[in-house]
């Protein structure tokens, strides 16, 4: 069996002697010949201008949030259902009831998730008007141009 | 011929890069300033606490640390999802990560 | 698995907690978080379903549940007590609070639900007889203290406090876990008494029991404040809203001594059966703690008598009555713990009673600066001269409940000799009657900008004379709460 690991070892270090070798030729070989227009970052043709960092959607990081509790949760079950006919044996239904509940619990969440507009890909805002959403520093048509700004209803001291 | 059949990796290599990690995982949250950068460092403690729960365990054939990792990893995915919506709150009223930008409950 | 309805049955009043955790979430969801009332009256009514379940309850005896895990006896009946007084004083206080509960604040159902399940997690942290139920209680805890203390997410003090709780808190936990797989590996076993036969069959190094005991009180003393792990103490304290602080310096440091306690004199001690108690191996753990103590008494007093920040003030000066309560805990003698438990209750009280001024003066004066309260004393008579009590209690002056604490503390210092300790302790009072009395000197002898009262709703004065009364009153008659105190502890250090 430890044949088997010597082979993929010799695998891995083909691999990198491949792309050090390579890599190194390549860099001793090739002319070098740096200008401007050459380190441009490359826009199809367009000139590049402004800063290629954007603005991250915070509701990516809320779904990846939602799937890993919801993750763990499957985590815990799965044990519980390694063990269980062997448990309906020893305790009886409580084995059931108390899976039961835990996942009652989590429901909760989820309702709670659900019912707070959370899961929605484009949040519903509800405002009574236009004024409503200037005072809580939205809009209708963009949210991402106060952030950073201590404009976003931030006091220094309440 | 090496042997080549026997495994020998003892209880205390586990232990070592446990340590290691635990300790590099507390240099990162003390020398770094970047929010993000702490919280995985914090992750990566809690890493090497697992690490050593489950060595220890299967040293003792003690089922219990393998119940603890359980734990331990719920545990540490609510304090890292905690973590970071407090962090995405603060940089939504700060625009900063930067945890030396945060002075204004210093003396 | 030995698990018994009858035993379990004692697990009711945290039961309840936790399905008023999930009532008070379920009618903010129905009620569109638009009548924080109706989930302050869900909240309110289960801690006072679980109160009276636990009166009903009161445990004889240990039980044990959930496989050993957690343990309902006397000691932490009488920790129930504190947690749902704190929880029951801190809903209240919050529903008058501008800071979380004023008209342009958000999700101000959600605090309630926080309160109960933060209720339900000190009670299990006081209960704790396990590793895993350590952490898991401590951290249940802390997670939600972390969501609290940035609450008012318009301040940024607030969000800057509760990101640098959530940092330096994360890392303790992991110190902590960490020092938790250390005791397993030399044990074998996660439960505290388990450890405790571990250690005496023999443990593999001292060294390696001595760093798994100090990270473990790395993550206790975390929680608990004390030196030298308070550092996130000024900055949170002062960052959270005031109802949240309040919270933070009365229950959850109820629940980590309570925790240190059981954790330390089941563990780390062998007792022989008649409340005398021998340590283990050879560490010596009181000394450590005595020097921890005296430090943080020292530095807590010293940081203090700088502030003129009142919340940043009361948060020091919660640091120095950790310190003062630390130096019970050394003594491995019944009466040191006893004296713990009887000044945990006063605190609570006084600590409740100076945080609900702060918040009354905070909803009308918009400040915590002690330069504006001015004029007090004749501005708000009841308020002032109750907060003058608070603060006497606080600095342990006699006729108050303070007095009495402390007197028990010291007393049970000179019995076991610890002289030194009772010196530093006394001498530390005396300090802190220069900070506890600047407040009262701005309010009494500082004259007022202007007049008139300050209106104040009728509620939040009767609120704190309902806190003032038993701090004045436990300082003539205490016996009943001691007598409480006394016969919770008969069973950690007589079994």
């Amino acid at each position: 069996m430890h044949q088997q690991f010597a082979t993929v070892f010799v695998f891995m270090l083909l691999g990198l002697a491949f792309l050090f070798v390579s890599q190194i030729a390549s860099k001793l070989l090739r002319p070098k010949n740096p200008y401007a227009a050459k380190q441009q970052s490359y826009e199809c043709g367009e000139e590049p201008e402004g800063s290629p960092w954007i603005q991250f959607n915070v509701r990516f990081y809320l779904i990846a949030l939602f799937f890993i509790v919801f993750d763990v949760e499957i985590i815990f079950m799965l044990p519980w259902a390694v063990v269980f006919n062997e448990m309906l044996g020893t305790v009886g239904p409580l084995a059931f009831w108390e899976m039961f509940t835990f996942v009652c619990v989590l429901l909760v969440g989820l309702a709670y998730v659900w019912l707070k507009g959370d899961l929605d890909w484009v949040k519903t805002i509800i405002a009574r008007d236009d004024d409503e959403l200037v005072n809580r520093g939205l809009s209708r048509y963009s949210s991402g141009d106060k952030l950073g700004k201590p404009g976003l209803g931030a006091s220094e001291y309440v | 011929m090496p042997d080549l059949t026997t495994l020998h990796v003892h209880l205390g290599h586990y232990l070592t890069l446990s340590a290691i990690l635990f300790f590099i995982g507390v240099s990162g949250v003390v020398f770094r300033r970047n929010a993000i950068i702490m919280f995985m460092s914090i992750e990566l403690m809690l890493t090497a606490v697992n690490l050593t729960f489950l060595a220890v365990s299967r040293q003792l054939g003690d089922h219990q640390g393998h119940v603890f990792v359980l734990f331990a990893l719920a545990v540490a995915a609510a304090e890292a999802g905690v973590g970071l919506a407090i962090l995405v709150e603060i940089f939504k009223r700060r625009g900063s990560i930067d945890v030396d930008d945060f002075r204004k409950l210093m003396e | 698995m030995n698990f018994t309805w009858s035993d379990a049955a004692y697990f009711w009043p945290e039961a309840i907690m936790a399905l008023t955790f999930i009532a008070c979430v379920l009618t903010d969801l129905v009620t569109r978080g638009r009548r924080h009332g109706v989930t302050l009256s869900v909240l309110i009514a289960g801690t006072v379903v679980s109160l009276a379940m636990t009166v009903i309850k009161a445990p004889e005896a240990s039980h044990y549940v959930f496989g050993q895990m957690v343990v309902i006896d006397p000691f932490a009946h009488f920790f129930r007590y504190v947690f749902l007084f704190v929880t029951l004083v801190t809903a209240v206080f919050s529903y008058s609070s501008r800071e979380i509960m004023g008209k342009d604040r958000e999700n101000q159902g959600e605090y309630y639900s926080f309160l109960a399940v933060m209720c339900f997690g000190m009670m299990v942290m006081a209960e704790a007889n396990d590793l895993l139920m350590l952490a898991l209680s401590i951290e249940l805890v802390s997670i939600t203290s972390y969501i609290m203390a940035g609450y008012a997410r318009f301040s940024l003090r607030s969000t800057e406090a509760s990101l640098k709780y959530v940092l330096w808190g994360a890392m303790s936990s992991g110190v902590m876990l960490y020092g938790a797989s250390i005791l397993y590996g030399l044990t074998g076993a996660t439960g505290f008494s388990a450890i405790r036969e571990g250690l005496l069959a023999g443990s593999g190094s001292e060294l390696a029991l001595l760093v798994g005991m100090l990270f473990v009180l790395a993550g206790i003393g975390y929680k608990i404040s004390a030196v030298p792990f308070h550092f996130w103490t000024p900055d949170v304290y002062e960052g959270a809203p005031t109802p949240v602080t309040a919270l933070f310096s009365a229950g959850p440091k109820a629940a980590g001594f309570a925790l240190l306690i059981r954790f330390f004199y089941t563990s780390l001690v062998q007792t022989d059966g008649t409340g005398g108690v021998t340590l283990l191996e050879g560490i010596q753990w009181p000394w450590l703690l005595a020097i921890m103590s005296a430090v943080t008494m020292t530095w807590g007093n010293l940081a203090a008598l700088r502030q003129t920040n009142v919340k940043r003030m009361l948060a020091y000066s919660s640091i120095a009555h950790v310190g003062y309560l630390l130096m019970g805990f050394v003594l491995l003698t019944q009466a040191g713990l006893q004296a713990i438990l009887f000044y945990l209750l006063i605190y609570a009280i006084m600590n409740l009673g100076a945080f609900l001024v702060v918040i009354a003066l905070n909803n009308r004066l918009h400040s915590e600066h002690m330069d504006d309260y001015a004029g007090l004393g004749y501005r708000e008579p009841i308020l002032a001269g109750a907060m003058t009590i608070f603060l006497f209690s606080l600095t342990g002056l006699p006729p108050t409940a303070g007095f009495v604490a402390k007197f028990y503390l010291f007393a049970a210092l000179v019995d076991s000799q610890l002289w030194w300790l009772a010196l530093l302790g006394v001498l530390n009072s005396v300090i802190s009657l220069y900070y506890y009395m600047s407040i009262a000197r701005s309010m009494y002898f500082t004259p007022a900008t202007e007049t008139g009262g300050l209106g104040l709703s009728r509620a939040h004065v009767a609120l704190v004379v309902i806190l003032a009364v038993p701090t004045l009153v436990l300082g003539l008659y205490w016996s009943p709460v001691k007598a409480l105190a006394d016969s919770s502890l008969a069973f950690l250090l007589g079994g």
